[in-house]
């Protein structure tokens, strides 16, 4: 569903440029779960808001659906956020003013989807995850678990079909963290969801079908689960950190 | 660094946060100086000796100014505390003790005083001048620039602004020793709870405040006692803080009733902006809508004072006009003007009595005549011989008034006009009959305590008033040019002295004599002392208000960044975001605007019509009083909300769609 082809990032001026992503091009299939990993400063958030349409690309291409991203639009970026992309952020993003229920629905009036459908769908979404008790709390009154699955609920309510997330796991505890993963994998699975998950945590990344490195800008290596089990999925992840060269506390 | 080289460095970067506050307290400085130096200026109190109660009126003023401002500095540092809490936090965490924080942003508190100060001094010289000028010119004298400073003005301006500034600074010091490093650090802001919980209590206070707020405006229009005045203002005061904190509390509450409402267009984030700080929302709404009240208020009586004076003036149109009983004194009186001022047309003529009184009566009951002032002998309407008419009209270089034969003319004030035309009935006099003619309203003095008529005036053929008993004796006249206050004085005391000598007792009480270059005087002292004051504090009250408005919107910019940022990622396209913004800054804004517009439009309409009929035309009349009091007050606060609007635009949406 996600063709990335060749793009480049440069920031900066003429005299001092800095190449945040260098040559990289992967494709991504309908439902799969991919893990972005590398080092602080690899270009693994450049890439996700490249593809996130938040940001441009200097040079390459995105096609989404067989549609170019680059060509749109701004009105028509903005619709094609809201209507086929979900966020989840390292730190929620909630709206503070916003209980967890409005926060959700927020995704489905920016749609101007019927009043009525919006409730129906907010609570089908929310007993999905399991909060379905905190739905009329504020984001200030439940903890950061609740927080993320809140901002996964939000980020697949309007049947979003690709699934962006930033470090969603960098903000909560072990526990939390697990949780997390397993209802992520559970929206994979079972609804259909493809995820692009950027991390540099190893663990939450064997979580994924596919695992893309990235060090300098460049695409560096890809590992794929494929039958194996998770701990040893996890551990392939280390060996592969490890020839990167990246920093090992960064890692565990 | 040392702690004051860091405090004026935040003192910088405040006054680039805070520019709106910034900005109104140099006008308040400016004002405030401009002001005094009207109270010290010699030239000023050379003009009038009457000018010295504007003095003391201005004086009022500029203390009630110093607790408005007082109020607005306390509020905005408070404020600003709040918001820098994390910084004022991190100053205790590395070891600074709680006294030296307090000194630091007192330092910087006063810089900022004294930055408004070093500005506002220069600018309210400016100010001033402006203020001389428009002085200058209503008492017709002659203007030049001159940039001096006066020293006893600045001088006060500095303590009035002490004043301000120990006031609100001794407030915050207190609360910032108080203060505790895990308070300010993590001082999280929470959304806030409704303050009347239940619906019905609301529901009651909500209907208490509107009959309150009816009952107030009710009593300060039929105010005829200071008490009746007072209760009527608390009913008002009452009012508009009942009204916020219920509806507020309200608006929740209806959302919660019909939830599906706050999912339609981009009702969610409005409702959510204004419900996440209710508690002091409604207080600060009420507080503001309170001040713009007051404004409103003050600023419709100074309208209303001013067309009152400028209205009584243009009713009189000889320059110099002497009434009396006595023959005698007439002569005299024209004897000493021909001998003491050079005229250039003067003419003497004759009042005659009436027939009977049904003319008054029939006013009286159609229309609502008003005379200015009451005499018996004017009961029965009085007569003036067609030729003295036609001198006088030529005299004033108004148009030649046609006698048609067997016809009486009326000469009233334009708004009798049309019940007179009603009247129509003939006047039999010496056993001749004659049908009304021709209506003339133009000014000729007919308004005038002891001039030519209350209101009216009939004129009828000259053999007509043979047989009429006369009731008084006039000269009118007009001058070369405006005669001076010395010049009018010395008429009057010459012809007081001849009546001491014993000839004759001038000052008898019939006699009455006025000049229209006194008057302008007059009119100006009294302008210039109701409407300076009043406009001043309009002025600030106004400032203050939108100031307060603006700084809290202003500040809440990071969150509604934040906001907007997150919807521009979700998917909502620029125009959508505009729009939410717009509508979220209108609701904000027009919401405290509303009670005050409410209450000032009866208000402002009923203090027009308490004066006599006639008086508020033209230019001052009701609705252009009531469109210019809101007018003014409206492109004030407008162009705050203009200044907010583009800095929020500025630094609230994303990048490239402001």
């Amino acid at each position: 569903m996600l063709q990335v082809r060749n793009i480049e990032k440069y920031y900066g001026n003429k005299n001092n440029i800095t190449k945040a992503l260098d040559r990289v091009s992967f494709d991504v299939a309908d439902g799969e779960f991919i893990a972005i990993m590398g080092a602080s400063g690899s270009g693994k958030t450049t890439l996700l808001n490249c593809i996130s349409t938040i940001d441009t690309v200097s040079a390459g291409d995105i096609l989404l659906d067989g549609e170019s991203i680059a060509e749109l639009p701004s009105e028509e970026l903005a619709r094609f956020r809201r209507e086929k992309l979900g966020f989840v952020f390292q730190d929620f993003n909630l709206l503070d003013t916003l209980t967890l229920e409005e926060n959700i629905a927020l995704a489905l009036t920016l749609n101007h989807t019927d009043h009525k459908v919006v409730q129906k769908q907010v609570n089908r979404v929310a007993a999905q995850l399991g909060i379905e008790d905190v739905l009329g709390k504020f984001p200030y009154q439940v903890s950061g678990g609740q927080k993320q699955r809140a901002a996964c609920a939000r980020a697949m309510v309007a049947g979003q079909s690709l699934l962006l997330a930033d470090e969603p796991t960098g903000a909560l505890d072990s526990n939390a963290s697990k949780n997390l993963l397993e209802i992520m994998t559970h929206i994979n699975q079972n609804m259909g969801a493809t995820i692009l998950m950027v991390t540099h945590d190893a663990y939450s990344a064997s979580y994924a079908g596919r695992v893309l490195f990235l060090k300098d800008g460049r695409l560096f290596n890809e590992l794929l689960r494929g039958e194996r089990s998770r701990s040893v999925f996890y551990h392939e992840i280390l060996d592969v950190l490890a020839l990167l060269g990246g920093d090992i506390s960064d890692v565990i | 660094m040392t702690l004051s080289k860091l405090s004026l460095r935040n003192a910088k970067r405040q006054a680039g946060d805070y520019l709106i506050y910034f900005v109104t307290i140099v006008m308040v400085c400016a004002m405030l100086y401009a002001f005094n130096c009207l109270v010290f200026s010699k030239e000023i109190h050379n003009l009038s000796g009457l000018l010295d109660n504007m003095t003391l009126m201005i004086v009022l003023a500029s203390i009630v100014v110093v607790f408005i401002i007082g109020w607005l500095v306390s509020y905005t540092t408070g404020f600003m505390l709040s918001r820098r809490s994390r910084e004022l936090g991190t100053y205790l965490l590395i070891g600074l003790e709680n006294k030296q924080v307090a000194r630091l942003f007192f330092l910087e508190n006063l810089s900022v005083g004294g930055v408004a100060l070093l500005f506002g001094i220069p600018f309210g010289n400016l100010l001033y001048q402006a203020l001389r000028a428009i002085l200058l010119t209503m008492f017709s004298a002659p203007y030049h620039f001159h940039y001096r400073f006066s020293l006893k003005a600045i001088v006060l301006t500095l303590l009035y602004f002490s004043a301000i500034y120990f006031f609100a600074l001794f407030r915050s010091r207190k609360r910032i020793r108080r203060m505790k490093i895990y308070d300010l650090i993590y001082f999280e802001r929470q959304n806030e709870a409704e303050l009347v919980k239940k619906s019905k209590t609301r529901k009651t206070l909500f209907v208490i405040s509107i009959i309150l707020g009816i009952a107030g405006t009710l009593m300060l229009m039929a105010a005829t006692k200071l008490l009746i005045g007072v209760i009527g203002a608390g009913c008002i005061i009452a009012f508009i803080y009942g009204f916020f904190t219920s509806f507020s509390s309200g608006v929740p509450a209806y959302f919660e009733r019909k939830p599906e409402r706050k999912y339609q267009g981009q009702n969610l984030m409005i409702f959510r902006a204004l419900t996440s700080k209710l508690a002091t929302m409604g207080i600060v709404m009420a507080t503001i809508s309170l001040l713009f009240t007051a404004t409103l208020l003050t600023e419709g009586a100074g309208m209303v004072f001013n067309g009152i004076f400028q209205g009584r003036l243009e009713k009189n149109a000889f320059d110099l006009l002497f009434v009396s009983d006595q023959e005698s004194h007439v002569e005299q009186c024209l004897e000493s003007m021909a001998e003491q001022i050079p005229l250039t047309a003067s003419w003497q003529y004759k009042l005659y009595q009436g027939v009977d009184d049904s003319l008054v009566t029939y006013l009286e009951e159609t229309a609502g005549y008003y005379p200015f002032s009451y005499s018996h002998d004017y009961n029965s309407g009085l007569f003036m011989a067609y030729s003295d008419y036609a001198a006088l009209r030529d005299m004033l270089g108004l148009p030649i008034a046609e006698s048609e034969p067997d016809h009486y003319i009326i000469h009233c004030m334009p708004y009798l006009e049309e019940t007179l035309s009603r009247w129509n009935q003939p006047l039999s006099l010496d056993g001749k009959t004659l049908s009304q003619g021709r209506i003339y309203t133009e000014q000729f003095a007919q308004n005038n305590w002891n001039g030519n008529g209350h209101q009216f005036l009939l004129i009828v053929p000259d053999e007509a008033c043979v047989s009429r008993p006369i009731l008084r004796y006039a000269v009118a006249a007009m001058t070369e040019y405006n005669i001076t206050k010395e010049q009018y004085e010395t008429l009057q005391n010459s012809l007081f002295v001849r009546a001491m000598d014993g000839i004759n007792s001038l000052k008898n009480d019939w006699d009455y004599m006025y000049s229209k270059a006194s008057l302008v005087r007059e009119v100006a002292v009294w302008s210039a002392m109701s409407s300076f004051p009043l406009f001043y504090l309009a002025l600030v009250l106004a400032m203050t208000a939108a100031t307060v408005l603006t700084v809290q919107q202003l500040s809440e910019a990071g969150r509604y960044r934040r906001q907007f940022e997150l919807l521009r990622k979700l998917g909502m396209d620029s125009r959508e975001i505009r729009k939410t913004l717009f509508r979220q800054l209108a609701i904000y804004y027009l919401m405290p605007v509303i009670p005050p517009v409410m209450i000032a439009i009866p208000f402002i309409l009923d203090l027009c019509n308490a004066v006599e009929p006639g008086t508020m035309v033209g230019v001052n009349s009701p609705p252009v009083i009531l469109a210019v009091s809101l007018g003014l007050f409206f492109l004030v606060y407008l162009l705050y909300t203009v200044i907010a609007f583009i800095n929020m635009k500025r630094n609230v949406l994303p990048d490239h769609i402001s």
